[in-house]
């Protein structure tokens, strides 16, 4: 009782900076959530466009416009240099096309007239290309039988032929994604969060002379070391409920979902590895300085790595791979997995909870770890 | 005078040099940080270029439906530009494959083309264009096919050769379609710049703890150094320039590292681009003075508030996701507006991505403007000989 | 004698206390002047004040003759400061140390080397000038704080307590080293808790409480100053209150204190008091071990005065 006592005393002194690092985090994760827009998704709004139209009085460069406003968003821009760059910089559009002039009549001649386009290169910006490379493509096929008027209505059907497409998954797979996204970055909030508070109270108690003075006196060792975990455990415990609570309030209904549940175990699970990733960083460090050096390191290295703050499907094949070595990996695997797992028979679950076991083993390695190396110490001192 | 000067400078350059965190911040962790970048964001803009997608076909009378067969395996077809890798199956089959992802979607050739996929995602969207691209060649092709004045002229051709024809309109109509927009930014740019950034802030650790030591309410060394017959104006503008020195060496190893290691290009703009670093560490150095004058507490608090806040200006200003830098500048400028790392950062956004250097100057001036708060701010601070309480 | 320091009239209030009250003194050249005070009695904020660190309300502080300010740059070249607190780099070795704080006074290289030369030796840290301060003990780490301090060989060195939790042999090399620094002719000022410095160094002594001086003179004047001239001390077993009482009876006796087997017995101003007081035993079969007699200490004095022990 004592010691969780001194626990509490201690976390008290540093309540200031301890106070400031979760808000930051949960700051952070609620920030990075509302602003993660899913660019990927066929869903979506249609890309935003801007037309500058330098052969406005064509009919088929008329048709081929129109074709443009049913599939896109125009945006309503001021035609100066400024103003295109500026819209372009903050993504209000994704594409500019410029229509040079008499472009309609050398395109009905099979010239091969050249449009222009400025795009931002973001994904919208590539379907925008798609979209109008399909429209040349019928087009062109037409002209290069006739050149007649009629052409314009068939082009007009082919083009808006659409795929049929059938969904399989009835999940929300939007809201779920925000709720992957939101635990992902837990990787950081919670490794961070865990690793710094945790260092900074256990250096308090491993002061050399305080040390020395807990080995002298009467108490078990491996008592005292499993009190300390157990309060440092519970402190975690309570960053892990804060920032699961907040959640609620950030992703709303989805997180009662068996998906947003298991979303939060998995996160529970990471949370009780990063106490003992703590335990083992604070014993390997003996200088108080190095604590913020090695967190921002370690939180923010796995988090790149393991796909935290990028699409794990982006990094390169060899970070995957190094990746695996990261507990991270497998808590990020996690999420993904969960927030798309739709039918929860065991075969399904088994990847999930084969990812779990290995969080835990984690744990397990670092906890022997730790014992050994205190028992090394203890014996060297 | 002059002496005093190089004196308190050569013994800064010693005190920093020997402080292994300050070392830490300021020279290894941008590089520890980039390399991560690099490693995390190198394969990133290719990927966001196709990859080959799995899919599975069902129910395909091979025979009827010729044209999707054709242009399948043409898409199939293994070289550069392969899209699909295709296998052939029953749909109980396929439905187990897509349950367990280990295919994007399923072509249900049925009676009408229909395609089947498990969610929402950038393979799902590809496949659509891709099958949406077919179901209107095939249109086209059924198309030409009946229309009665061009029957005559198909027939000389074999289908194969029409097939051939259409891919040949594609290739031209690729050319057709001109990108000449500037610069396209990159996630990978982005970083890198917000890393400058956070190096020219953190930049301020320097100033801040070579500060501190000339300050007597800001711990004993302070009082031995302000008893002396050195005056403080030396005392302050020695250690300022030689944090600035040792700054401005982080900063040129950083640039070395991510040039000529990690191969970044910073583009045309290169004595701009030197300027704009410059000024950066300049207002992380001021931003280093005013924490050091105005603001007592211990050195340690001070460094994890000088972190915190330099981390925070670069979340702002996108490091953990460009979206973020965006969603700032939108809904709240003037955050970032007196937010020196998103200054940073947008100055090098605008080097490289506009046509003009208007928005790089405005930057620049903002970031001097915020700099000249700061040391203003601090002077009031320091002017203070005699203090109230020590 | 030349006055070295002048201070008139000196106040200095905090938001909530006066820390200084109405302080006036000089400081003559040449001398040991030990400041002596309970915590908080307001030694170090009255060094502070004379240094130009601290601002205070009311009076004057001239040092050599002239108004000390905060850009008094010709006196500060002849000023000596040793903080209570080691004010050192930890990221400088012993001699760079030295070397940083005497060359913010000193410009000539050379010069410079012989004085930290001096320095180093005057303290004994002739061993360790390559060291660390994290590798320095307590009591070289102090040394260390001296030799940063009085390097520069200034002609007024203040000691803020300069050996607080100090190991006996650091103790007596500071202590003889204040004696060089003296004989070489600086005027120094001593702050200490430890009454037996002020009286192996001090050759005159101020006793400061609540920012105000409630005793000032030589040693001897000082402990003129109290009715105490002589105090016995017996160590005896086993005795009674009675005859306690009874021996308070005695002439020239002021109290009479038994605690632990120990009888201290003080005396005013009287003749042959020891002799008289061992007849006294010898008549009333009294049997002690050991008895003696002393003048009495500073610390009776400071204790008279305040009514507190110095050390707490």
């Amino acid at each position: 009782m004592t010691i969780f006592k001194t626990f509490l005393k201690i976390l008290n002194k540093n309540k200031g900076i301890v106070i400031l690092y979760s808000i930051i985090l949960i700051f952070f994760a609620g920030f990075n959530l509302q602003t993660n827009d899913n660019t990927m998704q066929f869903e979506k709004e249609k890309p935003s466009i801007f037309i500058i139209n330098h052969d406005p009085e064509n009919t088929f460069t008329k048709e081929f416009v129109t074709y443009l406003k049913n599939n896109s968003e125009v945006v309503e821009l001021e035609e100066t240099k400024e103003a295109i760059s500026d819209a372009l910089f903050y993504r209000s559009v994704n594409t500019i096309i410029i229509i040079p002039e008499s472009f309609g009549e050398n395109f009905r001649n099979q010239k091969n007239p050249e449009i222009e386009i400025k795009c931002t290169g973001t994904y919208e910006s590539e379907l925008t290309k798609m979209m109008i490379a399909r429209y040349f493509n019928v087009a062109k096929v037409f002209f290069s039988i006739s050149s007649t008027e009629e052409n314009f209505d068939k082009i007009k059907e082919i083009v808006e032929k659409e795929m049929k497409i059938e969904m399989t998954s009835k999940l929300n797979t939007q809201e779920l994604k925000r709720v992957a996204n939101y635990y992902n970055f837990a990787n950081y909030s919670i490794l961070a969060g865990c690793v710094y508070v945790i260092c900074l109270i256990l250096s308090s108690f491993k002061k050399e002379n305080i040390k020395k003075r807990t080995i002298i006196s009467s108490i078990n060792e491996k008592n005292y070391n499993r009190i300390l975990l157990i309060a440092n455990s519970l402190f975690a415990m309570l960053l892990w409920f804060f920032y699961c609570f907040i959640s609620f309030f950030l992703i709303g209904d989805i997180m009662f979902t068996k998906q947003g549940v298991g979303c939060m175990i998995n996160s529970f699970v990471f949370t009780f590895c990063a106490v003992t990733i703590s335990f083992f960083i604070s014993n390997v460090l003996t200088n108080k300085n190095a604590i913020n050096g090695v967190v921002n390191v370690l939180a923010l290295g796995s988090s790149f790595l393991c796909g935290a703050f990028v699409p794990t499907e982006l990094l390169p094949e060899s970070v995957q791979k190094i990746a695996h070595f990261f507990p991270s990996y497998y808590f990020i695997n996690n999420n993904e997995k969960i927030t798309s797992l739709e039918n929860w028979s065991l075969t399904n679950l088994t990847p999930i909870l084969t990812n779990l076991m290995i969080l835990l083993g984690f744990s397990f390695i670092f906890i022997l770890f730790n014992n050994f190396l205190s028992k090394k110490r203890r014996k060297s001192s | 005078m002059i002496n005093m000067f190089f004196h308190n400078l050569k013994y800064t350059f010693k005190i920093i040099f020997k402080s292994k965190s300050l070392i830490f911040w300021t020279f290894a962790f941008p590089i520890i940080l980039g390399t991560m970048f690099s490693f995390a964001f190198s394969d990133i803009e290719k990927k966001e270029q196709f990859e080959i997608i799995d899919i599975a076909v069902v129910n395909n009378p091979l025979k009827e439906n010729e044209i999707w067969n054709t242009f399948l395996k043409e898409l199939s077809k293994e070289n550069e530009n392969q899209i699909l890798n295709i296998q052939y199956t029953d749909l109980k089959q396929a439905t187990e494959w897509l349950e367990q992802e280990k295919i994007s979607g399923i072509l249900n050739l049925d009676s009408e083309e229909v395609l089947i996929v498990k969610k929402n995602g950038i393979n799902e969207t590809i496949l659509k264009f891709a099958m949406e691209e077919m179901k209107q060649t095939e249109t086209l092709l059924k198309t030409i096919i009946e229309s009665p004045e061009e029957k005559q002229m198909l027939f000389q051709q074999n289908r194969n050769k029409l097939f051939e024809n259409i891919e040949k309109i594609r290739q031209e109509t690729t050319n057709s379609i001109k990108d000449i927009s500037t610069n396209n930014m990159s996630y990978t740019m982005i970083e890198y710049y917000t890393l400058i950034a956070m190096t020219c802030l953190y930049g301020g650790l320097l100033g801040m703890i070579a500060l501190q030591k000339d300050l007597a309410n800001m711990g004993s060394v302070g009082k031995r150094s302000s008893i002396s017959p050195t005056t403080k104006k030396t005392m302050i503008l020695s250690s300022m320039v030689a944090s600035y020195i040792i700054q401005i060496i982080g900063i040129s190893l950083l640039f070395f590292y991510t040039i000529f290691i990690l191969q970044v290009d910073y583009g045309n703009h290169f004595f701009l681009v030197i300027l704009l670093t410059i000024i950066g560490c300049l207002t992380g150095l001021a931003l280093g003075i005013f924490l050091a004058s105005a603001l007592k507490a211990s050195e340690n608090t001070k460094t994890g508030i000088l972190l915190a806040v330099t981390m925070f200006g670069c979340f702002l200003s996108g490091m953990m996701g460009i979206t973020m830098k965006y969603v700032v500048d939108k809904n709240i400028p003037f955050l970032n507006q007196i937010n020196p790392a998103n200054l940073i950062t947008d100055g090098f956004y605008a080097l490289y991505y506009y046509d003009t250097t208007e928005r790089f100057y405005k930057n620049v001036v903002s970031l001097i403007l915020i700099t000249i708060l700061l040391i203003g701010t601090s002077i009031i601070f320091l002017r203070r000989q005699t203090y109230d309480n020590l | 004698m030349k006055k070295i320091i002048e201070i008139e009239h000196l106040t200095k209030e905090y938001k909530e206390k006066k820390a200084i009250d109405d302080l006036s003194f000089n400081v003559y050249e040449g001398e040991i002047l030990g400041l002596l005070g309970p915590n908080g009695s307001g030694k170090s904020t009255t060094i502070n004040c004379i240094l130009s660190l601290l601002n205070f309300q009311k009076g004057s502080i001239q040092i050599f003759g002239q108004e000390m300010t905060p850009s008094s740059y010709e006196i500060k070249k002849e000023i000596g400061v040793v903080f209570q607190e080691v004010a050192v780099f930890e990221e400088l070795t012993v001699y760079e140390n030295i070397d940083y704080f005497c060359g913010l006074y000193i410009k000539n290289k050379e010069q410079r080397k012989q004085l930290i030369e001096d320095a180093i030796q005057l303290v004994g840290l002739e061993q360790y000038k390559k060291f660390y301060p994290k590798q320095l003990s307590g009591g070289l780490l102090r040394r260390l704080n001296i030799a940063c301090g009085i390097a520069h060989k200034p002609k007024l060195i203040f000691f803020d307590e300069p050996t607080v939790a100090v190991d006996p042999q650091s103790r007596n090399n500071i202590l003889s080293g204040i004696e060089t620094l003296r004989k070489n002719g600086a005027t120094i000022i001593y702050t200490t808790h430890y009454m037996e410095e002020v009286e192996i160094i001090c050759d005159r002594v101020m006793i400061l409480d609540h920012g105000k001086i409630i005793a000032s003179g030589t040693i001897s004047e000082l402990k003129k100053l109290t009715q105490i001239e002589e105090k016995v001390t017996v160590e005896i077993l086993g005795l009674l209150e009675k005859e306690i009482n009874k021996m308070k009876e005695l002439q020239n006796v002021i109290d009479v204190n038994y605690q632990n087997g120990l009888l201290i017995i003080t005396y005013k101003k009287g003749e042959n008091n020891l002799p008289k007081l061992m007849e006294y035993f010898k008549k009333n079969k009294i049997n002690y071990q050991k008895i003696y007699s002393e003048r009495p200490t500073l610390n009776d004095v400071f204790l008279e005065l305040t009514g507190k022990e110095l050390r707490d």
